[in-house]
């Protein structure tokens, strides 16, 4: 005889009550998932987060209220979700996912996880964990009126890094240097300078005309001879920006007439780029000032940052901002740097200021404060009802795996109209792990191309190991026959080794080398292949996957998938603004739904770095 | 009522634009203030009145009213029903008890609770609102607050969840005016003077402009008394969901039992269910085997995930028709938590 527990079978509703289970993430999804398990009669719930609440958050995360702005995600969703189940029993973790404490013992006490998480890295990371523990994993993002929901089994279904996601999107030094055509260039270009001037100066990130452009050399020899000679003179500019900033003492007016006077002449004189392109117009300071209209006080009936400003009023506002991070640069000290924040006004300014006035410089049309904050600050667009409708969906698909029911598991679409086929909500059959997965696979394996003469030890590590390839503490070991230790993720134990190059340990075309990730419980077997001919700006490749810079055309619902797993490749908290790319996840199911494109495309292109 | 100008203070406070920064970034300004110039009232605060009731309240509309006569039951079960009533409140009424959380979800919307019974307020009663959303309610209830709202440009909701399943309505009446944000197309402008080869300046690939549309709907009583006897109709039935008759059994059990099926009179209710569904196909002369019998097990309780999905697309719906913006869907979704199925369809005359 069936016995129901309000509307759950006595057998399941039983489980419910003693089964132990993981949630990651306490913000837009998280909240509405808290509170959907109390709910439904989850009685051993655990909650993880690193961040801290922004009243930017009030609109969804609705466990939270303006007075708890500033305090721990997890500790005050617990309290909250109390308030309407005192009987759960619910533990609060304000950390990161990724430290090691939360090891393979740690996630097999739990019979379910279920990610809430808004980037790329922490994905990958429980992805391995619940691999290694053989837990199950719901996997699931929002990103505006769009959201999907997913699960992972070991050995039954893919896992979440079986399909290549396309990394972010970058753009080529050139464009952002020397030949920018789009607004988003433009603002990339401000955030680099703002790390030139005020921040952490990166070799990648350089502002200056770009010398040794291909594209501006009549003869191809002339890009060798540019390069060679950039190379020599440190492109055109023989101290760091900020030395020669500090020489003027942050003066905005130099600064201005060197950014968007000098340098845009002499891109000028690198005519062969403005043959089919329209030439970039500098800007005179003193001019500007001159002719700037007063001031007219037109009634604001819209929100004050939608406005857009004049290129006086950019001026403006580029002066004050600037001497704004000077001073504040100068009282921290010797050997200071500041970090870009979108939530803190005068950066937030300067970099309005600084791409508003290079747009104008290359014909483009100006942009408003709030437009530039969306792109410079990955923000993706957020409501509550879609978060909703998503983690509703999580909880089912928990009760289904609860139940014994994997094979009635499915990933599910929500779009934001109906597709052809009537449906609104698509459910699509799990498919099974891939054969080439370079992680869960029994013997993972991978080819990556790089040059061993030029690609540094900390490198290996950073760029390729960390953030290519998810690890979080790797120990590298090549394959030499004598097990020659290249990397120890002890600490100290082979910084000696960071600064020197692959080829230094007789590492070249055809090693390999043993990668472990202890904590994921993971192996890597990486194949070097060893070339000189990589892309400009490109450091490595992974064989075997189309190239990082331009994502294959995808289908409607591809692009559904693709924005949809949070912005950030990065597990920063969302409170810091430290390495915030945009995360693509492309998905294997096609259907075809007739959604507007324009918010989607606007949602593409946002996020970009 | 929401076609007019608007006639609100155009300024958006700063708290305002703060809080609301990630949905305007969405939706946009007009959207938010057209929410923020509107009154919704909210009909049962069960699980599935608490979900639009957040939902609503986090968007931002400007005053929502709760109306419910029923008490919070004095069961372990109603403590779990919805987050809105403190554990403590058993026996109070269940608007007024859910006023407070409520609230607090965001101060700047006014949240009145109010305990008559649907039935017993006028006419005019319904006047001071711009949307109406019933829950809970019964069938004829629902139609004749339809009818009543419907009449005057008001724009009316309807939804309820049983166990697994779930649904929404909505009328928006006969000319439901929107727009919608389609991406610009941007011409090249040959222009001889700049030289063959020069290209002019690019305009921005993400502009967009909104186009203006309209829909319209038919009430909810042409909605539900759909005749099926037409050889047409008999044809489309391969392509309609079966979601729609078992609203017709779930709506005629709540009409001859005065409530939904209960868990604690799981046996005599499954038969009871079976019965009705037999019936009901019956009298719409539909074939027997359109539901079979699995549904019955399913359908009793509010389920809390499914009342989060089904609240989830009702309460975006209601945001989408006081905003203008965005296609509604049109007229009915459903939800099924079993194969996770959500599906839009229109029901009533062509």
């Amino acid at each position: 005889m069936v016995q129901l527990v309000g509307s759950l079978r006595k057998e399941l509703a039983d489980s419910l009550s003693t089964c132990k289970v993981l949630v990651v993430g306490a913000g837009g999804i998280g909240c509405e998932l808290l509170k959907n398990l109390v709910l439904t009669g989850f009685k051993n719930i655990e909650v993880i987060d690193l961040d801290t609440i922004d009243v930017s958050n009030l609109n969804r995360q609705f466990l939270f209220q303006k007075k708890h702005v500033g305090k721990s995600k997890a500790q005050v969703a617990k309290e909250s979700a109390l308030q309407f189940c005192p009987t759960a029993n619910i533990t609060a973790y304000h950390d990161s996912i990724m430290n090691p404490d939360y090891n393979v013992e740690f996630f097999r006490k739990f019979v379910l996880v279920m990610n809430a998480l808004d980037n790329r890295a922490a994905r990958n990371h429980v992805n391995r964990m619940c691999l290694a523990a053989d837990i199950p994993l719901i996997e699931s993002g929002t990103a505006g009126y769009l959201g999907q929901v997913t699960v992972i089994k070991k050995g039954m279904t893919e896992c979440y890094e079986c399909q290549p996601k396309p990394t972010q999107k970058t753009f080529p030094g050139c464009t952002i240097r020397n030949t920018p055509s789009e607004p988003i260039h433009c603002i990339v270009w401000a955030k680099y300078l703002f790390n030139q001037l005020f921040g952490e100066e990166d070799a990648d990130q350089e502002v200056s005309p770009d010398t040794a452009d291909p594209e501006a050399a009549w003869k191809p020899e002339e890009t060798a001879a540019r390069a060679t000679a950039s190379e020599k003179d440190g492109d055109i500019k023989r101290v760091s920006t900020k030395d020669w900033a500090r020489s003027t003492g942050y003066d905005p007016v130099k600064l201005f007439n060197k950014l968007f006077k000098d340098d845009i002449m002499y891109l000028l004189t690198m005519d062969k780029l403005w043959k089919k392109r329209k030439a970039p117009t500098p800007l005179d300071w003193h001019q500007l000032e001159n002719s700037a209209c007063p001031q007219e006080d037109s009634p604001v009936s819209g929100l004050k940052d939608q406005q857009v400003l004049g290129v006086w009023g950019h001026c403006q506002l580029f002066q004050q901002s600037v001497e704004t991070l000077s001073s504040q640069l100068q009282e921290k000290g010797e050997g200071a740097e500041l970090v870009w924040d979108k939530d803190d006004p005068p950066a937030m300014d300067f970099v309005t200021a600084a791409s508003n006035l290079r747009m104008h410089i290359f014909s483009m049309n100006m942009k408003s404060r709030f437009d530039v904050k969306s792109m410079a600050g990955n923000i993706i667009p957020a409501i509550a009802t879609t978060n909703a409708v998503i983690a509703g969906l999580i909880v089912l698909e928990g009760l289904k795996i609860l139940s014994g029911e994997l094979e009635s598991c499915r990933t599910i679409f929500l779009n934001k109209c109906p597709n052809l086929r009537k449906k609104l909500l698509v459910p699509c059959i799990l498919d099974p792990p891939s054969a080439n997965c370079y992680v869960c696979t029994s013997k993972p394996e991978v080819t990556v191309k790089l040059n061993v003469h030029k690609t540094m030890v900390l490198s290996l590590q950073d760029r390729i190991l960390k953030e290519r390839f998810g690890m979080v503490a790797p120990d590298v070991q090549i394959e030499d026959g004598k097990g020659t230790i290249l990397i120890s993720s002890e600490e100290g134990e082979t910084e000696a080794n960071n600064s020197k190059f692959l080829s230094d340990f007789g590492i070249r075309n055809g090693s390999r080398l043993q990668v472990d990730d202890f904590l994921q419980d993971y192996t890597l077997l990486v194949n070097v292949l060893h070339t000189e001919e990589l892309e400009r700006d490109v450091e490595f490749e992974v064989v075997g996957e189309a190239p990082d810079k331009a994502p294959p055309p995808q289908t409607n619902q591809e692009e559904v998938n693709s924005i949809t797993n949070g912005n950030k490749d990065s597990a920063q908290p969302s409170t810091s603004s430290k390495g915030q790319l945009q995360f693509l996840n492309k998905g294997k199911f096609v259907s075809h739904h007739s959604s507007s494109s324009s918010d989607l495309k606007q949602q593409l292109e946002h996020g970009i770095n | 009522m929401i076609d007019m100008i608007e006639k609100e203070d155009p300024v958006i406070s700063e708290e305002e634009a703060a809080q609301y920064d990630r949905q305007i970034r969405l939706w946009g300004l007009d959207a938010q203030k057209r929410l923020r110039g509107s009154r919704v009232l909210l009909v049962g605060l069960g699980g599935l009145g608490a979900e639009v009731a957040k939902n609503l309240i986090l968007a931002g509309v400007k005053g929502l009213t709760l109306l419910d006569h029923e008490q919070v039951h004095a069961s372990e079960e109603s403590c779990r029903a919805q987050f809105l009533v403190p554990v403590t409140a058993r026996g109070q009424n269940r608007a007024r008890a859910s006023l407070e959380r409520a609230q607090n979800l965001n101060p700047m919307v006014e949240v009145h609770a109010d305990s008559d019974r649907v039935e017993d307020k006028p006419d005019d009663f319904f006047l001071q609102f711009d949307a109406v959303c019933l829950t809970g309610c019964s069938r004829d209830l629902m139609v004749r607050v339809d009818q009543l709202c419907s009449q005057r440009n008001i724009k009316v909701f309807c939804g309820d969840v049983y166990g697994y399943y779930g649904y929404m309505f909505c009328n928006l009446g006969q000319e439901h005016n929107y727009v919608e944000e389609k991406p610009k197309l941007v011409k090249p402008t040959g222009n001889s003077n700049d030289g063959p080869e020069a290209k002019k300046a690019k305009v921005d690939p993400n502009e967009t402009t909104m186009v203006k549309k309209t829909s319209s709907f038919c009430t909810l009583k042409e909605a539900l008394e759909v005749d099926w006897t037409s050889e047409k109709a008999k044809a489309g039935l391969k392509r309609t969901p079966v979601d729609y008759f078992l609203l017709h059994v779930l709506l005629k059990f709540r009409t001859d039992k005065g409530r939904d099926p209960d868990p604690q009179s799981f046996a005599e209710d499954s038969q009871l269910l079976r019965q009705i569904r037999d019936d009901v196909l019956e009298a719409l002369a539909v074939s027997g085997d359109l539901l079979s019998d699995d549904f019955t097990s399913y359908c009793f309780s509010e389920m809390s995930p499914v009342c989060a999905v089904v609240g989830g697309v009702l309460g975006q719906e209601v945001v989408k028709a006081l905003s203008q913006r965005d296609p509604p869907h049109r007229n009915f979704f459903f939800f099924d938590g079993r194969k996770g199925n959500g599906v839009v369809d229109f029901f009533g005359p062509k």
